[in-house]
């Protein structure tokens, strides 16, 4: 799962910079906006739409927002930086009217300066790429040359393509240094799984579930009654002391082997249904503050982080993904305890044969954050 | 007949006419039964012969594309997490693009690889079009584009949804824009007003995955209804206000949906059981096992209802007694449904190639048109013209 990056806390004011006020007042009349700060205006109105009534007023507005001039349509963006779910995709139905009819008249200079502008919201940065990209595509694929670190992950996942893509001319050293740079920058998983078989393929193993930071070391329960579902909403011995003790009671030391992190609880206890257990590891991480927890499963999950909760989904053998389900935890600098419990329902099917889970700890871009005790080192 | 059975067909033949002939406007064409027997289609086609037009698609999805007017509509989704969400209008004469309006996916866009986010079909009642994502977005345009209203079914409704991919395609009934939402969370059926987008109702669901799509259907005793099916069994709600009206206890499958014919519903199960939508929990009138329906739905017309297996053998039976008429093997397999074209089946399998199958006697295949690319969207037909989607590519196969 991608992750937008968080908002900047200054947002790019390119309404400010031109002097307009966004606190016009938002005429009811139809027809396109008569200022440019009347434009703004209505499209910071649409981007904080919320509810179902009343969206006809809503259509209206975003038809005066697909009216106006092509020199309004960057300083109309501002507003993408608060807006609601609804609201930004009611500004955008409007906003790409609008580009459409701009034309070439839309500036490729002003789509350039948002592009640059870090500070913006990646989804923007990303709109005007895109525009820019219809209008003048050897300009849009410039600005990539410097975008392998970008926090629009879009944007990166562009620059890192073009910069693998540049260096197949050259020669095995050259490209190898391309790959391993490309590697650090990728946070796309298939995009690391490519160079990391590159790689490998060319000499130079890659573990990817360590690029990918996935917690590889565990102290497993033992199994718990999970019939019929019962377990998921029961507190077992390990929740019901937080933080769980794993010393106390029969754990195991459970270490994953697997590309993705993946701990199997099939094989670690046995291949069961119905049952459910606990898996517990001590991550260290660099700093305090809030991270994402990213776990995948086939099963109901759980996780708490240092005894807190961090997120339950009871949902079962409905697809399995890297980072499926994300969730914010606060984390202290140095060791945490993060638990799961991994649940396994009575399914018969070939395919709700798997009770697993892997979990990451991630900034919001997706770089790995925890590390494990030295003594936890997974496997090589 | 009963009268009770003359008003049901009379009321079809009714809803039939008002629909404009030559619009497919939704899965499985009109009020979704599959069917276009008043349009002979060319037999043979090939990249090289009989294509009016092809055009790159700008995401992937496996939902049919929708013929409505001058338009040709399709959805798609794209980006690396597939969470830009198309819907693209292409001019039925040439295939150039008309418009392409773009939003952002509000809820979960993981889909198993074999779904897509963009599964569920649109469908027009010839002023505006809705398209229903996996992420649970709800989106109305107007046929030129402008977006009429939304609905973020995932925000209003956080634990909605289901990682494999939600496939179940919305429908317009009687002005009511119909959603199934079937999942292990947050499961309900909502009718919005589809020129507002407000509710008009919601019904919760059991906590249960399916794949299966509302379908149309009038009864002389309950009006205009829609039938909604998981693997529990079939609901059939009042479209004006959302009660349920009818139920059936009974296993059905989980994807392929029920179809209707002859005031009966043929329900994909274990086979297929045929059921009266009027007589609660009633016993089948029959059950057939020969008549086996692997992903595709099946399909019914005349006296006689069609499905294809998971072996990619095609099976057609007698509506009065489920008996099997006869079965042709085909090859490949089987996602996209099969529809009746005139008197011709067509069959699209998920490796490109297209069968055509002769439904008079025993059934026989006329053709196999080949393209290139992977199909699971079920065909459209519209003014004698077919149209497939592969997961990235539109394609016009030109009538003859």
């Amino acid at each position: 799962m991608r992750r937008e990056a968080p908002r900047a806390a200054v947002w790019f004011g390119l309404a400010l910079v031109a002097g307009m006020s966004t606190h016009a007042t938002v005429s009811a009349a139809d027809g396109p906006p008569q200022t440019v700060a009347e434009a703004v205006a209505i499209a910071a109105e649409l981007a904080k739409a919320t509810g179902t009534s009343g969206q006809a007023a809503l259509a209206a507005q975003a038809d005066r927002i697909a009216g106006i001039s092509a020199d309004w349509i960057v300083p109309c963006l501002a507003a993408f930086a608060d807006a609601t779910p609804a609201g930004g995709n009611w500004l955008r139905s409007g906003i790409e009217r609008a580009v459409e009819r701009a034309g070439d008249s839309l500036s490729a200079d002003a789509l350039t300066a948002v592009v640059a502008e870090r500070k913006q919201p990646a989804r923007v940065r990303t709109l005007a790429f895109g525009w820019l990209k219809d209008r003048d595509p050897s300009r849009a694929a410039g600005l990539l040359d410097g975008m392998l670190d970008d926090p629009a992950l879009d944007l990166r996942r562009e620059a890192v393509e073009k910069k693998l893509v540049a260096v197949t001319a050259a020669g095995e050293t050259a490209q190898k240094a391309t790959h391993r740079e490309c590697l650090a920058a990728a946070r796309d998983v298939d995009q690391i799984e490519r160079i990391a078989a590159w790689l490998s393929e060319h000499g130079e193993k890659v573990n990817v579930a360590e690029v990918l930071g996935f917690v590889r070391n565990w102290r497993v329960s033992e199994e718990f009654d999970n019939a019929k579902g019962v377990g998921f909403a029961k507190a077992y011995p390990p929740e019901a002391a937080l933080p769980a003790r794993p010393e106390t009671g029969q754990w195991k030391d459970v270490a994953s082997a697997d590309k993705h992190g993946a701990i199997d609880l099939n094989a670690a206890i046995a291949t069961k249904k119905g049952v459910l257990a606990y898996a517990v590891a001590d991550v260290v991480m660099p700093r305090s503050g809030p991270a994402e927890v990213r776990i995948g499963s086939p099963c109901a999950v759980a996780v708490w982080v240092n005894g807190k909760p961090a997120m339950a989904h009871e949902i079962y053998h409905a697809s399995e993904a890297i980072d499926q389900y994300v969730a914010t935890a606060d984390f202290r600098e140095g060791t945490n305890t993060v638990m799961v419990k991994c649940c396994q329902n009575e399914q018969t099917e070939p395919w709700a044969a798997d009770w697993k889970f892997q979990l990451r700890v991630c900034d919001p871009l997706g770089a790995p954050l925890a590390t494990q005790p030295a003594h936890e080192k997974g496997p090589e | 007949m009963t009268t009770r059975r003359l008003l049901m067909v009379v009321s079809v033949m009714l809803w039939c006419v008002a629909a404009v002939a030559a619009d497919w406007p939704e899965f499985l064409g009109p009020r979704g039964r599959g069917a276009a027997t008043d349009q002979a289609i060319r037999t043979r086609w090939s990249e090289a012969d009989g294509i009016a037009w092809k055009v790159d698609l700008p995401g992937r999805g496996a939902s049919s594309p929708i013929v409505v007017g001058d338009l040709v509509v399709v959805t798609a989704s794209s980006g690396a997490s597939q969470d830009q969400l198309h819907i693209i209008a292409f001019d039925k004469a040439t295939g150039r693009t008309v418009w392409h309006r773009r939003f952002w996916a509000t809820g979960r866009t993981l889909a198993h690889p074999t779904s897509a986010v963009a599964a569920g079909t649109p469908a027009s009642d010839g002023k505006r079009i809705v398209a229903l994502y996996s992420s649970c977005d709800l989106f109305c345009v107007d046929l030129a584009g402008r977006l009429l209203w939304q609905r973020n079914l995932a925000v209003e409704h956080p634990r909605s949804g289901n990682d494999v991919g939600m496939g179940s395609s919305p429908r317009i009934v009687d002005g009511t824009a119909v959603v199934q939402i079937d999942c292990q969370g947050d499961a309900f059926a909502l009718g919005v007003d589809a020129a507002t987008g407000e509710d008009r109702w919601i019904v919760p669901r059991e906590k249960r995955a399916s794949w299966s799509s509302p379908l149309p259907l009038t009864t002389p005793e309950h009006g205009v209804c829609v039938l909604l099916q998981n693997p529990r069994g079939l609901n059939l709600h009042r479209v004006s206000d959302g009660k349920t009206v009818w139920s059936w206890k009974g296993e059905c499958s989980a994807i392929p949906m029920t179809t209707e014919s002859g005031s009966m519903l043929h329900v994909p199960a274990d086979g297929i059981a045929c059921v009266s939508p009027t007589e609660a929990d009633a016993k089948p009138a029959w059950k057939s096992t020969k008549l086996s329906c692997g992903i595709a739905s099946p399909l019914a017309w005349g006296d006689s209802v069609a499905c294809i297996n998971r072996a990619g053998v095609l099976c057609i039976g007698d509506t009065a007694n489920g008996q099997l008429r006869g079965q042709i093997r085909l090859a490949g397999s089987f996602w996209a449904s099969p529809i009746l074209a005139g008197n011709v089946i067509l069959a699209a399998n998920k490796e490109g190639k297209t069968f055509l199958i002769s439904t008079d006697g025993e059934p026989k295949i006329i053709a196999e048109n080949e393209l290139p690319g992977t199909f699971t969207a079920t065909p459209a037909v519209a003014d004698g013209n077919v149209y497939l989607r592969s997961e990235t590519v539109l394609w016009k196969v030109a009538a003859p």
